[in-house]
């Protein structure tokens, strides 16, 4: 069983960081010297590294299960080329198995819901996997040197401030944060083995909440804790989508499965993909008299209700199903309008930036969108397009103007981003996903070489009291310029371009397709061509900024130094991964591995698909283009690096002067487009004020209520008192005393009640006679 | 013809009546052991507890027989014995089962707390096993005359044991108005009984519907009827005597003054057997009652007004328990609330069991009767609970009010969480053992509303009456958890065994909220136990 092999490896990869995390959080606080013990680190890494291999020996398994059907393709030409060949592949895909699917562990059974956790494992399962561990461990190894100032018993927090004006001094919380990454990795792969897309919601959370504690890592600093909030309220809003997103799909689909289970060949519960099924033009199949999406089985015949009628979804909900699910993914990527807490996730360690917010955490929303993408109609998609179209041009933009390398980082990452989202959008799904795989290399690359620069500088972030540097720290110099020019997305002689190049064409060619088919969205093309020039021209800004020119602040320089060794080799090692994971362009195996699973309706043989007005470029189209478009880009990619030279990198033109004109628009990109402020306007401002209202209405209103309803009842239960103090005992004292006379001698013992008891005995007989004979029927 | 009779009485007994009265007669038989023992000084050797907690077992070892008998043969069954004086079925072994336990666990306390000392144990233990024999006769009688004998025979050893501690004034001044109340009760229900056995003509409890019928000539059964009015008289005293088993208003004034002379022990003992046998006797006699389409018009008035009197005691217990400072006083105003809510199960089956849509109510009335027993087993443990930290503590603090809890917490945890359990339970608040049934019996309620209109009410005092019942208990948790410990009071330390009791008693109050399959086992049985008591009917 090819399925239970891979799903033994990948547990492993997947449980492993758990098993470290638990380990390094009670291990890292009872171990007698946690404040300066590396332990929990190598702790981390082995369980990482491990990870990596199992997953690497995973995806050997898998490609030797199916002969590596996927590769194959490649020698018989292009992908994509011909009709004849796309054949081919369907046949070879026929043949092997490469999608595996079942069951880990059910937690609960409500009613006719299965609440499980399943995996699914394909040919993106396993290069997420592969990517994410291996991108990880070396993060985690950098992050030894990085985070070693945390190894002392008391560590002064410069950018945290007590209320008498002093630095914080706490305890260093090495152990706590190898903790957190290792929760992290587990959350995240959990996600990407996920094989429902409840499943999926529950490791969206969680890597949601490592997200909070690792932003917040420096919790005394203010704007950490509130950076942390203000992630995990954002992911929140998009995450309000996806559970509406949930409900509907599992009203009308009942199941949260993506693939079918299957026993014995025979599909014994049928997932989520093969129940909307696509017709010979990759339309949805539609009842032709409602317009309601038909829901079938795997073969394509449609399911029945109880009472015969088709099982079927109106369209609009189908919509909403995937814009709600996009929601979700809108807030972790940090996609427009949600994309302002990404910036203020810097306060995090850089380590953070380059593992969460950069490389896994952020690109989940883009992998669920691919995984997702068999359920999504056109309206969504072009949704998913134009979002991203927003997001990559309004990032960049913002990134043009951004003084703090993280920052630049961070919009960059935005940007970047958007650029995944359009390419699903524009049908590009498999354009889009190269692209985060390859992101996901140069940017976790540049992000640790910021790390390394912030480390070698004594933690200065600000780019304008750096320069000159590119002697002073080499190898991060060198490795970060491999990282530029892969964003840039550069072209080299003999085949060996920065993987930047393959990925951003594919989008940009996507893109340009789609424009010939859909004239309308023109803007769809433009924008990401303009944006992919800005690009060119930020990154390399911040390289000029950063290693060239004269030093602008002496003191940093002088102490500047390269950063030693275990950070160093991280940087080396992503850096030829920068470069050359895309090797082979778009016949190259990374490529070739990603497509090997695409959603059947994006396959070959299908070229165009028509509804709601908007044309879908199938492979062909796509591939006809694709030299125009990467001309376009890369002209657009070494004008911006030209501009970026010509400012930053030489003395000819006075950059000052240049801001000084441009004042306005300057200080509207270095507002961020004012989106933090509209957003305090718009929402936090009203939510103060209803706040604020709530309050005064808890007060004057439920209290007042609450204090009546107690007053109440203590002067009922006073008059109850009176009532039995003065009713009940002077009528019994009443009676004693008639009777003292009598009972003298048994005064005693008070028999003047017990007579008055005994007495009660009577009337009560007597009373419950009279009601009876008046109330009982007669 | 007399000999075939006799013949027959003794094939009777010999054959299966001696198993079934077993477990009395282990009971009986301890008694008369316990007290040859100290005539013969063997007490001094072999300490009185020790073979009064053997017969404890005996007897519940037979009532669990006969108890995995009735279960595993799968088939309800409903025999009387002894010549009809009593009947055997599920119903009646549910409750010999439980007044076992509890008499196991009131003896394991009394030796904890030491009260009976050595001394005078024999005669303690003589009383406490007297009166549990009369509760059990109570919940198996099936005959007018059983019915008070069960009754006296639980009465007078109660009277003894409330005044036992012989040096105090206050217990013997309770005792004493105890057995004139008590008598002056018995009394008016042996008038009772005479006129409902006169004018029917028999004795035996599951021919009075029939016999009604019979007296009512054909038409329909009204006070208009002389006679009818006679037995409805006759049934209205016999059920004054209940009620002063009972404690319902007005017929409680002895509760208050009795528990507070009693020792706690004893009190507990007395709020929970006592009780217990009562409503099996009252269920039986209201069963027996019922189930005649031309009394069933008298029986609804009569199920409307049990729910009536059921308002209202409730009610007095709960607002009167608020201004009482002695604890063992507010727990007998409590026990008189909590008498009202069972009365509401038995209200609401009298109202089922004498619609005319009776017969496709079946599971609800077995339900009725099956919440008030999940509520009598979750009172055992959570009332004993109560009762058994009151004398814990007063062991040490030679004091029973409630200022004696304040800060106890900072003392001995293990009570304060007990009680806590226990108050919780109390309430009803959920998960514990008591909102489930608490649940049960307003479920019932409300199935009866759909019969019977004025069981709305029933069911609205109910839930007030939940609300009101919090501000007295709470009361005592606030001062147990938020109060400081004044410096005057004693300490109390508190030895391992006292501290595994009460949290055995605790932790079964929780484990019947808490464990699915304890809710389940204890509320199917107890609702087959209803079913089984109804098989008279009919049959």
């Amino acid at each position: 069983m090819v399925g239970e092999t891979l799903k033994f490896w990948l547990m492993i990869a997947w449980l492993l960081p758990l098993a470290g995390f638990v380990v390094e959080i009670f291990f890292g606080f009872y171990s007698k010297n946690p404040r300066h013990s590396k332990a929990a680190a190598w702790c981390a890494v082995g369980c990482i590294g491990i990870g990596f291999l199992c997953s690497a020996n995973a995806l050997r398994i898998w490609g030797n299960a199916n002969e590596w059907c996927v590769l194959e393709a490649a020698e018989h030409g292009d992908p994509g080329d011909t009709q004849a060949d796309a054949g081919h592949h369907e046949t070879d895909s026929a043949e092997h198995q490469t999608a595996y699917s079942g069951v880990i562990y059910t937690l609960g059974v409500f009613g006719s819901l299965e609440v499980t956790l399943d995996y699914y494992i394909d040919s993106l399962t396993l290069v997420m996997f592969t990517m994410v561990t291996l991108i990880a461990t070396c993060i985690h190894v950098f992050a030894i040197g990085y985070m070693s100032d945390e190894l002392t018993d008391e560590y002064v927090d410069h950018s945290a401030h007590t209320s008498d004006g002093g630095h914080v001094h706490r305890p260093g919380r090495f152990y706590r944060f190898f903790a957190f990454m290792s929760l992290f990795c587990f959350a995240m792969l959990g996600l990407v083995l996920a094989g429902n897309i409840f499943q999926v919601f529950i490791f969206w959370e969680l890597v949601g909440i490592c997200s909070f504690l690792l932003i917040g890592f420096y919790t005394e600093r203010k704007t950490a804790s509130d950076a942390a909030n203000k992630a995990f309220i954002m992911n929140r809003i998009g995450d309000f989508g996806f559970l509406i997103g949930l409900m509907v799909l599992w009203t009308f689909f009942g199941t949260f499965r993506f693939g079918d289970t299957v026993v014995d060949e025979q599909v014994v519960d049928q997932g989520l993909f093969s129940m909307v099924h696509r017709d010979g033009t990759g339309n949805v199949a539609r009842d032709e008299v409602t317009g309601d999406v038909l829901i079938t089985d795997t073969h394509g015949h449609v399911l029945t209700n109880e009472d015969g009628s088709n099982r079927q979804i109106p369209y609009y909900l189908l919509v909403v199903i995937g814009l709600g699910i996009f929601a979700g993914c809108v807030g972790k990527s940090a996609q427009f309008p949600l994309q302002t807490w990404l910036p203020d996730a810097m306060e995090g360690p850089t380590p953070v930036s380059a593992l969460v917010h950069s490389a896994t955490m952020v690109a989940a929303g883009v992998y669920l969108a691919g995984r997702f993408f068999p359920m999504f109609v056109q309206e969504v998609l072009l949704t998913i397009a134009y979002t991203g179209c927003i997001t990559l041009f309004l990032a960049a933009t913002i990134a043009m103007v951004a003084t703090d390398i993280k920052k630049v980082l961070a919009y960059s990452t935005i940007s970047q981003l958007g650029y995944m989202m359009l390419g699903i959008g524009v049908f590009g799904w498999a354009a889009g996903l190269f692209h985060l795989i390859t992101h996901a290399f140069f940017k976790s690359l540049m992000f640790l070489c910021s790390g390394s620069v912030i480390y070698g500088c004594h933690h200065e972030q600000e780019m304008p009291k750096m320069g000159g540097l590119l002697w002073k720290m080499p190898i991060t110099a060198f490795t970060m310029l491999v990282g530029v020019c892969a964003i840039s997305g550069f072209w080299l002689p003999f085949g060996l371009h920065f993987s930047g190049f393959h990925s951003k064409d594919a989008i940009v060619a996507s893109a340009l397709a789609f424009i010939h088919a859909n004239p309308a969205h023109f803007m769809l093309f433009l924008i990401p061509l303009l944006t992919a020039g800005i690009t060119a021209f930020y990154m390399f800004r911040m390289w000029f900024y950063t290693f060239v020119g004269k030093p602008r602040d002496q003191h940093v320089h002088d102490h500047a130094h390269e950063s030693p060794w275990v950070m160093t080799v991280p940087l080396l090692i992503l850096a030829a991964f920068a470069w050359f994971c895309a090797y082979g362009g778009e016949s190259g195996h990374l490529y070739l591995m990603l497509t090997g699973d695409e959603p059947s309706h994006l396959a070959a043989d299908v070229t165009a698909a028509t509804a709601g007005g908007i044309n879908l470029p199938g492979h062909a189209a796509i591939h006809a283009v694709h030299d125009d478009a990467g001309r376009w880009a890369l002209i657009a990619a070494l004008s911006g690096a030209l501009i970026a030279y010509v400012l930053y990198g030489t003395n000819v033109v006075n950059v000052e002067e240049i801001k000084r004109q441009l004042g306005g628009v300057h200080g509207f990109l270095a507002n961020k487009w004012y989106f933090d402020d509209l957003y305090d306007a718009l929402f936090m401002k009203p939510a103060h004020k209803v706040a604020a209202f709530c309050a005064w209405f808890d007060g004057a209103v439920f209290d007042r209520i609450l204090h009546g309803a107690a007053k109440s009842m203590i002067v009922v239960s006073k008059w109850d008192r009176v009532f039995d103090e003065t009713v009940v005992d002077g009528f019994v004292n009443l009676i004693a005393s008639a009777t003292q006379s009598v009972g003298a001698s048994l005064r005693v013992v008070q028999t003047g009640r017990l007579r008055q008891y005994v007495m009660f005995i009577v009337l009560g007989v007597v009373a419950l006679f009279a009601v009876m004979f008046t109330t009982f029927p007669g | 013809m007399f000999s075939e009779l006799l013949n027959n009485l003794i094939e009777d007994t010999l054959g299966h009546g001696l198993w079934y009265f077993s477990a009395e007669l282990c009971l009986s038989g301890t008694i008369v052991a316990m007290l040859l023992m100290r005539l013969l000084s063997v007490d001094r050797l072999l300490p009185t507890f020790i073979v009064a907690l053997i017969g404890a077992a005996a007897a519940g070892g037979c009532s669990f027989g006969q108890f995995a008998d009735l279960i595993a043969a799968h088939d309800t069954m409903s025999v009387s014995f002894f010549g009809g004086m009593l009947r055997q079925d599920l119903f009646s072994v549910f409750f010999r089962v439980f007044l076992s336990l509890f008499l196991i666990l009131t003896i394991a306390l009394t030796v904890l707390t030491g009260i009976p000392d050595n001394e005078d144990a024999p005669d303690f233990y003589s009383m406490l096993f007297g009166a549990t024999i009369g509760m059990m006769l109570m919940a198996s009688a099936n005959n007018l005359l059983m019915l008070f004998l069960g009754v006296e025979m639980a009465s007078v050893p109660s009277y003894v044991m409330v005044g036992f501690l012989k040096g105090r004034k206050a217990s013997s001044e309770a005792s004493l108005k105890y057995v004139v109340y008590g008598a002056g009760a018995a009394g008016v229900m042996l008038y009772g009984i005479s006129l409902v056995a006169g004018v029917l003509g028999t004795g035996d409890i599951t021919l009075l519907a029939d016999r009604l019928r019979i007296v009512a000539e054909g038409g329909n059964a009204g006070l208009g009827d002389p006679e009818v009015r006679t037995v409805a008289l006759g049934v209205m005293l016999v059920m004054v005597g209940l009620a002063f088993k009972l404690s319902l208003v007005p017929f409680h004034f002895w509760c208050p003054d009795a528990f507070e002379g009693a020792s706690a022990e004893v009190a507990g003992f007395l709020s929970v057997a006592s009780k217990a046998g009562a409503f099996g006797l009252l269920v039986r006699f209201c069963v027996g009652l019922s189930g005649v389409p031309e009394t069933a018009e008298l029986m609804t008035a009569f199920g409307v007004g049990l729910g009536v009197i059921a308002i209202i005691t409730t009610t007095y217990g709960n607002l009167a328990a608020y201004t009482q400072k002695n604890l063992k006083r507010l727990l007998a105003y409590s026990t008189i609330a909590h008498a009202g809510y069972m009365l509401m199960a038995v209200a609401a089956m009298l109202v089922m069991l004498n619609s005319d849509q009776a017969p496709g109510l079946g599971k609800a009335i077995n339900y009725s009767i099956g919440g008030l027993l999940y509520y009598l087993a979750v009172y055992l443990f959570m009332n004993l609970g109560a009762f058994a930290v009151i004398a814990l503590v007063r062991n040490y603090t030679f004091n029973e009010d409630i200022d004696s809890f304040k800060g106890l917490i900072s003392q001995s945890p293990a009570l304060c969480i007990t009680m806590l359990v226990c108050i919780f339970s109390l309430i009803g608040i959920p998960p514990f053992g008591g909102f489930f049934a608490k649940l049960m019996i307003f479920a019932s309620v409300y199935q009866a509303a759909q019969i019977h209109w004025a069981m709305y009410v029933v069911l609205a005092a109910g839930a007030i009456n939940t609300i009101f019942s919090l501000f007295y208990y709470v009361r005592i948790l606030k001062a147990m958890f938020l109060e400081e410990r004044p410096a005057d009071v004693k300490p109390v330390p508190l030895p391992a065994m006292e501290g595994y009791y009460v949290v055995v008693l605790a932790v079964m109050v929780a484990l019947l909220g808490f464990l699915p399959q304890l809710v389940n086992g204890l509320s199917s049985i107890a609702n087959e136990a209803g079913h089984a008591v109804l098989l008279v009917i009919g049959g």
